[in-house]
């Protein structure tokens, strides 16, 4: 399990990205998040939820109302152009990031 | 789902309860139910699928500096508390509304019971072989022992009470309980309307009792104040017993008298009008014994703390819309 202090700075890409190929909603974006990550990370509700809410004002995504069984009303999100800028943003930082910790990583070899 | 519901719940309980955070609630709540559904169709038992999505909820402050919610300084500051408290402290209440309306209604049942054996006495329809000088007596040794008796019922549910005392300053109900108590509340308040409007028909009446009895001879007129004493206990009894249970529930849903604004300015009132009750009523009290003692008015000194009562309401009423213009 990842520490949520280490990944912090990544949610908002990581639920961009399942948005990437339509809309969703809460419970399958963390799901998903969880099998993708083989359940090596598990992004908590109120991460998931203030991540939402984020993303929303700062119009990377945009949510409404759809229709679902049991008769309850579902909030989905789906991305906006200034949403997969942004996304495509982050994917060169990480590479930057990604780069730069790599060079004070030390290989282990026990 | 009962128990996520409720955690769920709580954990909202200090926010604000706007349209969006009550939004945002209801996506988490089906989220949580959702992954609580799932986890138990793939064979968690009942207790496992509550703890892992419970353990997922996170850190609801995560979620108030995202919102930029602001807890307002007062309500943040209120203990939140739990149903069970809840309960307890309405049982105790309106227990407590029972004993001081007995408590009151023993103090006004001695005077009206020292009228009565007084007269009785005086006019040697019982125990007629008593000495003129000691018939004032037996009435006041049964009004003292009343009085002594509601004085220790007031001090024993006082202290029971204490206990909850916490619960008057104002808390956070959890939204479902909040909801609940509201619905048993209306459903209350008609019921204490009519015992209300029931006990104020009583009182206003009970002067009747004098004239029936002036009518019937002169020598009734004792029973007359004896009776109208009486009714007057029960009525009171009735508005103590009910307004407290009422009383209960307004400071539990902050409404009527202890609305948040409104609880600022009582605090100072409470303060003056508690004050000046320490000194009237004391001196009342005195009043009214010392014309019995030494004038052996006591078929007439109880109408001190009628007037003693008119006028200290009328003092707390216009002191209570001075200190509300002022502010």
């Amino acid at each position: 399990m990842i520490s949520s202090d280490v990944i912090r700075g990544y949610n908002d890409t990581i639920i961009l990205y399942l948005l990437l190929d339509g809309e969703s909603y809460g419970y399958e974006i963390s799901k998903n998040i969880k099998e993708l990550s083989d359940g090596k990370y598990i992004m908590k509700e109120t991460t998931l939820y203030s991540a939402f809410s984020r993303l929303e004002s700062n119009g990377y995504i945009e949510s409404f109302y759809g229709e679902e069984s049991f008769g309850k009303r579902r909030t989905y999100y789906r991305i906006t152009p200034n949403g997969l800028a942004y996304y495509k943003e982050k994917c060169e930082e990480w590479e930057l990031t990604k780069d730069v910790i790599n060079r004070f990583i030390k290989e282990w070899n026990v | 789902m009962e128990t996520i519901r409720n955690y769920l719940d709580n954990m909202f309980a200090g926010l604000p309860k706007t349209a969006r955070v009550m939004d945002l609630k209801n996506n988490i709540l089906s989220n949580m139910e959702e992954k609580y559904n799932e986890l138990k169709s793939q064979g968690k038992s009942e207790n496992e699928a509550i703890g892992i999505v419970i353990s997922e909820f996170g850190n609801i402050e995560e979620l108030v500096n995202e919102l930029g919610i602001r807890k307002d300084g007062e309500t943040a500051s209120l203990p939140v508390v739990t149903r069970e408290e809840v309960e307890n402290y309405m049982t105790v209440k309106k227990t407590m509304g029972i004993q001081v309306g007995i408590g009151v209604f023993l103090c006004i049942l001695g005077p009206a019971l020292l009228i009565l054996i007084n007269h009785l006495l005086e006019k040697g329809i019982i125990a007629n072989d008593l000495s003129s000088d000691t018939t004032g007596i037996p009435g006041v040794i049964i009004l003292l022992v009343l009085v002594a008796l509601a004085v220790g019922i007031f001090i024993y549910s006082g202290m029971n009470f204490e206990r909850y005392q916490y619960m008057e300053n104002g808390v956070q109900l959890p939204g479902s309980l909040e909801a609940d108590l509201k619905s048993r509340y209306d459903a209350y308040y008609s019921t204490f309307n009519l015992k209300i409007i029931f006990s104020i028909c009583l009182l206003v009446l009970s002067p009747i009792t004098i004239f029936i009895a002036n009518m019937m001879g002169e020598e009734y007129d004792v029973y007359g104040i004896v009776v109208l004493l009486l009714i007057v206990a029960i009525a009171v009894f009735m508005l103590i017993a009910s307004g407290t249970v009422k009383e209960s529930y307004d400071r539990l849903l902050k409404i009527g008298d202890y609305t948040t604004k409104h609880m600022e300015v009582h605090k100072k009132e409470d303060k003056v009008i508690g004050a000046v009750a320490a000194v009237v009523w004391p001196l009342a009290a005195l009043v009214f014994l010392f014309c019995g003692f030494v004038y052996g008015l006591w078929y007439i000194a109880w109408i001190v703390f009628p007037i003693t009562g008119i006028l200290f309401g009328m003092f707390s009423a216009a002191y209570s819309i001075m200190a509300s213009k002022e502010k």
